[in-house]
């Protein structure tokens, strides 16, 4: 432990080295919400450089997931479909409620922790929608169990286009990314070439996240803007061929629906078989819901949080009207929303 | 901000959060005669007579699964009573029982839970002395509830409100292995960890005289009821992170569902603020009874609940929210 | 945005496994790593291994860029 703790020290010394060097005020996102946490909980934002400033970026799926999404969930619920979701997603607010509070009301929703839960469930009901959520990480686990008959709504992205887009949009100039260790961990690197940008793949220890931004850093110091790789023991060059495999063969993909940024073309993964497409199979009663509602601005600004617009305490709800008690958007319900983590270790 | 209309009671309400405050405060408000005692929102009530304090207090029981590793909704049951007197400074004299159990509850397995009851109660040396049993027609309740009440007697009150600045909070043992026997039992982990639960009377007696505060962490575990002691008695208290009581099989159970550990729930240990002179003596005691006993952190002037990370900032210690959920993000 | 921990197969039955993190043990399906053998480690996301873990921790990595060398 001695030994960790003079080593992160030394590393910490390194990087204002190195950001003295840089002198001007650099913007570095963590496009993570685990790397975000990292990042609160072990104190590493305080003891930064003043001239470097981490920003968080989208990659909580859960505050990126659509109102319509979430709206259209519930009317499944309501209508009495049989509902499984990751434990994430019970208590973000849609505009007719959250799941939970739609439990509460009678309808049949399950919390699981692996879509092999929710493929047990759908033996006692048949009638089972699988609430499909998150990044490159996350969907190969729902291919598979598409493969093996779960019938699932999806809201699964894949996480690099939104990277571009932050990159094409240009609203704050980004010098760097430390970019996702697990959605690295089955794309690989390759993926990442394009973008022009200085990034380092990096793990979600203290000691990876302190390794991260070093790298990075010494990058935007000699002006390079390579991909290099922190996460050396889990990302492999061609990341993990089984699982875009699978991803491939169960879903296509198409536009997504983000929250904060609209629709990013090819970001967005649909079921391809019609009879396990739960936006196809229900037609009839999602073609009721009224999304005009949940369109409507509801006052929450995480969508700029997200995009690195704004800090957290700019939403003129945050802390006020928005906690992590009484949510009102989804940065606040999410333990990895840029918005829940300010409000908790700040 | 306007405050929503509750029509409904939800899960978080019974989560010991602040939703769990709120709904406490709503029937507080119109159940609010006294008498003579007195209750600072303590584990118990108080009542001087003479030169002594009657000390009462109850708690209910409800835990899925009824029998996990380490114990049953019998033994907790009884731990949980006898421990909330004893955190008071106050000698348990009995325990009433009352039991609310499903029609076609197995009688086997009543027995079993009648066993560990009695077993708790010798083994502390607090008899039971009053009960009443009622049976519920099949799914109108599930399985069993237990509801314990207790008495006891203290010539001292120990409140949550008496922690001073220098003192050093210990802790008599690891945390949080309660929650670890439960989770593992749900979730269908194997691990040699098993439920924390035992009755501290015996424990507390010896070290009453030296103890400013203590709380047992059960609901909400050491972040909730760390944060009690601070804001009753008006203290800053800073936690260290390399001195968290933590076996490692812990923080695996709570990393893999991403759970807080800190709002892990134990069922026999308890957390004090003593003197810093007295921690010495303190702990030589309840080494006795817990290898594992150890000084985690310090009371300070100021406000607030913090976490002296390994890398030597502070960061706040949150209070958790409601039930617990697994994560996968 | 994906909580994971590593973990040590102990055991293979099929797509099954039994994986040990430091002393918790739990069936975790490894269908995304099919080749994955007993005594070696992977990350585990939502009951998944999802790919293997090796040896190369943050302060290796960091004395390999020290010195210069090139990490994939």
């Amino acid at each position: 432990m001695k030994k960790e703790i003079k080593l992160s020290e030394d590393l910490i010394k390194k990087i204002h080295n190195v950001a003295n060097e840089i002198g001007r005020d650099i913007v570095i996102m963590e496009v993570c919400g685990t790397h975000t946490q990292t990042v609160s909980r072990s104190g590493i934002r305080k003891l930064m450089p003043k001239n470097v400033r981490l920003l968080t970026g989208p990659g909580c799926p859960v505050c990126v997931t659509a109102q319509e999404d979430i709206d259209a969930v519930i009317h499944l619920a309501k209508a009495g479909i049989p509902i499984a979701t990751y434990g994430d997603m019970l208590r973000v607010p849609g505009f007719f409620g959250s799941l939970e509070q739609v439990r509460a009301q009678g309808a049949k929703v399950f919390s699981v922790y692996s879509v092999e839960e929710a493929l047990a469930l759908k033996k006692d009901y048949p009638e089972l929608v699988f609430f499909g959520l998150g990044f490159d990480t996350t969907t190969p686990m729902t291919a598979m169990a598409l493969k093996k008959g779960l019938t699932v709504y999806s809201t699964h992205k894949l996480f690099l286009p939104a990277m571009d887009a932050l990159l094409s949009m240009g609203e704050i100039k980004i010098d760097g990314f430390l970019s996702p260790g697990h959605v690295s961990a089955i794309v690989g690197i390759k993926p990442y070439e394009h973008m022009n940008v200085a990034q380092v793949i990096t793990g979600f220890e203290t000691q990876d996240v302190l390794v991260g931004i070093y790298m990075l850093i010494c990058q935007i110091r000699d002006g390079r803007r390579e991909v290099e790789n922190e996460y050396v023991r889990l990302v492999k060059q061609k990341g993990n061929p089984v699982a875009l495999k699978m991803i491939a063969d169960t879903f296509e993909i198409g536009d997504g629906n983000w929250r904060g940024f609209g629709i990013i073309p090819n970001s967005g993964l649909e079921v391809k078989n019609p009879k396990l497409n739960a936006k196809i199979k229900y037609k009839d009663i999602l073609s009721k819901v009224d999304y005009s509602k949940s369109k409507k601005p509801t006052g929450c600004r995480c969508g700029e949080v997200i995009r690195g617009l704004i800090m957290p305490e700019q939403c003129p709800m945050f802390g006020k009207i928005c906690t992590p008690e009484k949510p009102y958007g989804p940065c606040m319900v999410s333990d990895e929303g840029g918005c829940n983590t300010e409000y908790r270790y700040n | 901000m306007k405050k929503e209309k509750l029509e409904t009671i939800e899960l978080d309400h019974g989560g010991g959060g602040q939703k769990s405050s709120e709904l406490i405060s709503a029937i507080r408000n119109i159940i609010s005669d006294k008498g003579k005692w007195k209750n600072q929102m303590d584990d118990g009530a108080t009542l001087k007579v003479g030169n002594q304090y009657l000390v009462f207090t109850t708690d209910a029981y409800i835990v899925d699964p009824i029998f996990f590793p380490g114990g049953d909704i019998g033994k907790i049951s009884v731990c949980g009573t006898i421990n909330d007197l004893a955190m008071m400074g106050a000698i348990p004299q009995g325990l009433s029982l009352s039991m609310v159990i499903e029609e076609g509850f197995s009688v086997k397995d009543l027995l079993k839970i009648s066993q560990s009851i009695q077993k708790a109660s010798r083994e502390a040396g607090v008899p039971i002395v009053t009960g009443d049993t009622k049976v519920l027609p099949k799914g109108k309740i599930d399985k069993i509830e237990i509801t314990t009440a207790g008495v006891g007697l203290a010539k001292k009150i120990i409140s949550n409100s008496g922690a001073e600045i220098g003192d050093v909070i210990i802790t008599s043992g690891d945390l949080g292995e309660h929650t670890v026997a439960l989770l593992s039992s749900r979730f269908n982990y194997k691990t040699k960890i098993i439920s924390d639960s035992k009755t501290l009377n015996k424990e507390m007696q010896l070290i009453a005289k030296f103890v400013h505060s203590a709380k047992d962490p059960t609901r909400g575990g050491l972040a909730a009821n760390i944060i009690e002691i601070a804001e009753k008695s008006k203290v800053k208290i800073v936690l260290k992170e390399e001195l968290l009581p933590y076996k490692k099989e812990t923080l695996a159970i709570a990393g893999l569902l991403g759970i807080d550990v800190l709002s892990f729930a134990s069922e026999g240990r308890f957390i004090a603020a003593v003197s810093e002179k007295d921690a010495k003596k303190v702990l030589q005691i309840l080494r006795k009874f817990n290898l594992e006993a150890k000084i985690i952190g310090k009371v300070e002037k100021g406000r607030g609940v913090f976490l002296k990370t390994v890398l030597g900032s502070l960061r706040p210690i949150e209070m958790p929210r409601g039930k617990l959920v697994p994560r996968i993000c | 945005m994906c909580l994971a921990f590593p973990g040590k197969i102990i055991s293979i039955n099929g797509q099954q496994a039994t994986a040990d993190f430091d002393g918790v043990q739990k069936d975790i399906n490894i269908g995304l790593v099919p080749d994955i053998k007993k005594g070696e480690y992977v990350i585990v996301h939502a009951g998944f291994a999802v790919q293997q873990l090796t040896k190369q921790d943050a302060w290796e990595v960091l004395k390999e860029y020290e010195k210069g060398n090139k990490i994939i």
